[in-house]
C-alpha cells in the first residue's frame, strides 16, 4: 500500500509553475528517490509533502488520509520528519537539546509543559539518545550545535528527523556539501535507515542514489518525465536526454 | 546553587546598605526583568511594551486597593491576571509579525495603553497619577513599615525566581530557545511558533503585572509613567546590563540600574549619561551584559593563577 500519495500535486509561484502535475506513490518501507537537474523543483516537491507550502491544486495523502493544506507543524505530528538541504538546527543549543526538541514534540503526553523538568520525559530522551548515537555523535550530546564540523551537523541535521521517531522520512539533499568521505559516512547512514523507514531520498550524487534506492522518480522542469527501479532509469532515453543535454536542446 | 547563596545574601544585607524603599525597588524591578527576559532572552522577541502589562495591572490593583480594600493576595492575583490578560491582548497581535514590525507593534500598543490611561482620568487620575494606594495588612503584620514591606517583596521575589527558573528549565523553555534559535525548524519538529510565542508573552506579562502591583503598594502611587514606553526602556536596558542571555541576568541587570539611578540621580541631574556609556560597553564589548563579562574575568583569573 502506498504511505504517501499525491495526486496532481501543482505549485506556481506567479507565472512559474515549479511542480507541475505531479503524482507519486510511496509504497511503505520503501526508498523512493527524487532526482533530477538544479531546478527541476525537487525541494518545492518537499515543501509540498510537509506542509511548508500549500499546493494551488491537487492532492495528497498520507496512509489514506487526505491531509492536503495541513500546516507543517501538524504534519509533523502525522510522522512526517524532514531533513533540509541547507543546514537547519538550533546553533546555540546542545546537540543533545538539538534532537530532545524533535524528540519531545512527538510525545504521546505534554503534561508538565511548564514545570516538568525536561529529564523527566524518559521515552523522549531515550528516543534522543538513540537518534544521536544513530547517526555516530552520541559522545558529543553535550556540545552546542555550533561548535561542530559542518559534517557532523549534516549528520545532527539528520538526527533531529530521526528523533521524530518518523513514519516517513524526508531526506533533502543529506549529502549537500560533503567531503567525499563524509559522504560515504551519510551513504552508510541512509543504508542502515533503509527497511526501518519509509524515505523518500532527494539527491544529486548519482552513485548513491543508484547504490540505495528501491525506486526512482525523475523530475524536469517541475514534471515528472520518469519512474522505475534504478536499473530502468539508467537506461531511460528521457532521462539520459534530460541530465546530458535537455536544459541546452 | 552558588547562586541562590549570593541572591539571599544580597536579601539580608542590601536593606543594611540602601533605604528599604530603593531594597524593595530592586527586587520589584528584578520580577519585572525576569518576565520581560524570558521573551528578549529566552524567545528572542524584543518587546519594547513591556510596561503596559506592568502599568495595567497597576492600576486596576491600585484601584481595588483604593477603593475597595481588597487584601493583598487577591491584589496580587489581580495583579498577574491583568498582566496576563493584556500580554494575551498585546501578543496575539504582536507574534502575527516578527522582527521589526513585532518591536514596532509591542511599542505602538503600548502608547495605545498609555494614552488610555492618560484620558481616562476618572479612574487613572491622568497626569496627576493614581494616587492614595494603601498597603494593608497581612496575616496580622503592618506592611506599612518599609522594613517588613521589603520581607514580603522578597520573599515575593525568591517565589518569581523559583516559578521562572521551573519554567526556562522545562520543556515550555526549551522549545522557546529552539524558536529562538531556529523558528522554521522548531516549526518543522511540529511547534506552532506563534502559540508559543504568545505563551511567553502570557507568562512574561504575568510576572510583569506581579511586578506592577508591588511597585504601586511600594510607593503608594502609580504615576502615568508607569505604564509609559521609558519604563519599557528601563527595564530592556536593565535586562541587557545585566545579560539576557541568562536566569540571572535581570537580577543582576536590575540591581545595577536602581542602584545606579538612586544614587547617581541625587549627585549629578545628568546620571542617565553613565547609563549610556554603560550600555556601550555592554553593546560593544559584552554582549552577555554583566554576567559574561564577570565569566570572562572569571576565566581570566583561573587562567592567570
Amino acid at each position: 500500500m502506498a504511505l504517501l500519495e499525491t495526486h496532481n500535486l501543482t505549485k506556481s509561484f506567479g507565472a512559474l509553475t515549479a511542480v507541475n502535475a505531479v503524482s507519486l506513490r510511496i509504497e511503505s518501507g520503501a526508498l523512493h528517490s527524487i532526482i533530477g537537474p538544479n531546478g527541476a523543483g525537487k525541494t518545492t516537491l518537499f515543501n509540498l509533502l510537509t506542509g511548508t507550502f500549500a499546493p494551488t491544486s491537487g492532492t495528497l495523502f498520507f496512509d489514506g488520509k487526505d491531509i492536503t493544506g495541513t500546516p507543517s507543524h501538524r504534519i509533523a505530528h502525522l510522522g512526517l520528519a524532514r531533513s533540509f538541504q541547507r543546514t537547519n538546527v538550533f546553533p546555540a543549543l546542545s546537540l543533545f537539546d538539538n534532537v530532545w526538541i524533535a524528540a519531545f514534540a512527538r510525545s504521546p503526553s505534554r503534561r508538565g509543559l511548564t514545570w516538568r523538568r525536561t529529564d523527566h520525559y524518559p521515552e523522549a530522551t531515550e528516543r534522543a539518545r538513540a537518534a544521536l548515537s544513530d547517526v555516530g555523535l552520541g559522545e558529543k550530546a553535550n556540545q552546542l550545535a555550533r561548535e561542530i564540523s559542518h559534517g557532523e551537523q549534516r549528520q545532527l541535521e539528520l538526527a533531529i528527523a530521526l528523533a521524530a521517531a518518523p513514519r516517513v522520512l524526508l531526506l533533502d539533499e543529506p549529502a549537500a556539501g560533503l567531503s567525499p568521505e563524509e559522504t560515504r559516512q551519510v551513504v552508510a547512514l541512509v543504508r542502515t535507515l533503509k527497511g526501518r523507514y519509509t524515505i523518500v531520498l532527494i539527491e544529486h550524487k548519482m552513485d548513491i542514489i543508484m547504490n540505495v534506492s528501491d525506486r526512482i522518480s525523475v523530475m524536469h522542469f517541475g514534471a515528472l518525465i520518469a519512474e522505475g527501479t534504478p536499473a530502468e532509469i539508467q537506461r531511460n532515453p528521457d532521462v539520459r536526454r534530460a541530465y546530458l543535454g535537455g536544459v541546452a536542446a | 546553587m552558588r547562586a541562590l547563596i549570593l541572591i539571599l545574601a544580597a536579601i539580608c544585607v542590601l536593606p543594611l546598605v540602601v533605604r528599604p524603599a530603593i531594597a524593595s525597588e530592586i527586587w520589584i524591578f528584578a520580577i519585572f526583568g525576569l518576565g520581560l527576559n524570558l521573551l528578549l532572552g529566552y524567545t528572542g522577541l524584543l518587546s519594547f511594551g513591556q510596561s503596559t502589562f506592568f502599568g495595567s495591572a497597576a492600576y486596576a490593583a491600585g484601584y481595588l486597593l483604593k477603593h475597595y480594600a481588597i487584601g493583598i493576595p487577591l491584589a496580587l492575583g489581580v495583579g498577574v491576571g491583568i498582566g496576563a490578560l493584556s500580554a494575551l491582548l498585546v501578543g496575539y497581535l504582536c507574534v502575527q509579525r516578527s522582527g521589526l514590525y513585532l518591536i514596532m507593534l509591542t511599542f505602538a500598543l503600548n502608547q495605545l495603553f498609555y494614552f488610555v490611561a492618560y484620558q481616562w482620568t476618572s479612574v487613572t487620575g491622568g497626569e496627576d497619577g493614581m494616587p492614595g494606594i494603601p498597603r494593608p495588612a497581612l496575616l496580622g503584620v503592618d506592611l506599612r513599615d518599609p522594613q517588613h514591606y521589603y520581607v514580603l517583596v522578597s520573599a515575593l521575589f525568591l517565589i518569581a525566581l523559583w516559578l521562572m527558573k521551573r519554567i526556562v528549565e522545562s520543556p515550555l523553555g526549551k522549545i522557546l530557545q529552539a524558536i529562538r534559535e531556529n523558528e522554521v525548524r522548531a516549526d518543522a519538529v511540529g511547534y506552532n511558533a506563534p502559540r508559543f510565542k504568545l505563551a511567553a508573552f502570557v507568562i512574561g506579562g504575568a510576572f510583569s503585572g506581579a511586578a506592577g502591583v508591588l511597585y504601586a503598594m511600594l510607593f503608594g502611587i502609580v504615576p502615568l509613567e508607569a505604564i509609559g514606553f521609558v519604563v519599557s526602556g528601563n527595564v530592556v536596558f536593565a535586562t541587557l546590563i545585566g545579560g539576557s542571555g541568562s536566569l540571572y541576568g535581570p537580577i543582576i541587570g536590575s540591581f545595577v540600574f536602581i542602584w545606579l539611578s538612586e544614587s547617581m540621580s541625587v549627585m549629578w541631574a545628568r546620571w542617565p549619561l553613565l547609563l549610556g556609556v554603560a550600555f556601550i560597553i555592554v553593546v560593544l564589548f559584552f554582549r552577555g551584559g554583566v554576567v559574561e563579562a564577570w565569566s570572562r574575568i572569571w576565566r581570566f583569573s583561573k587562567r592567570t593563577t
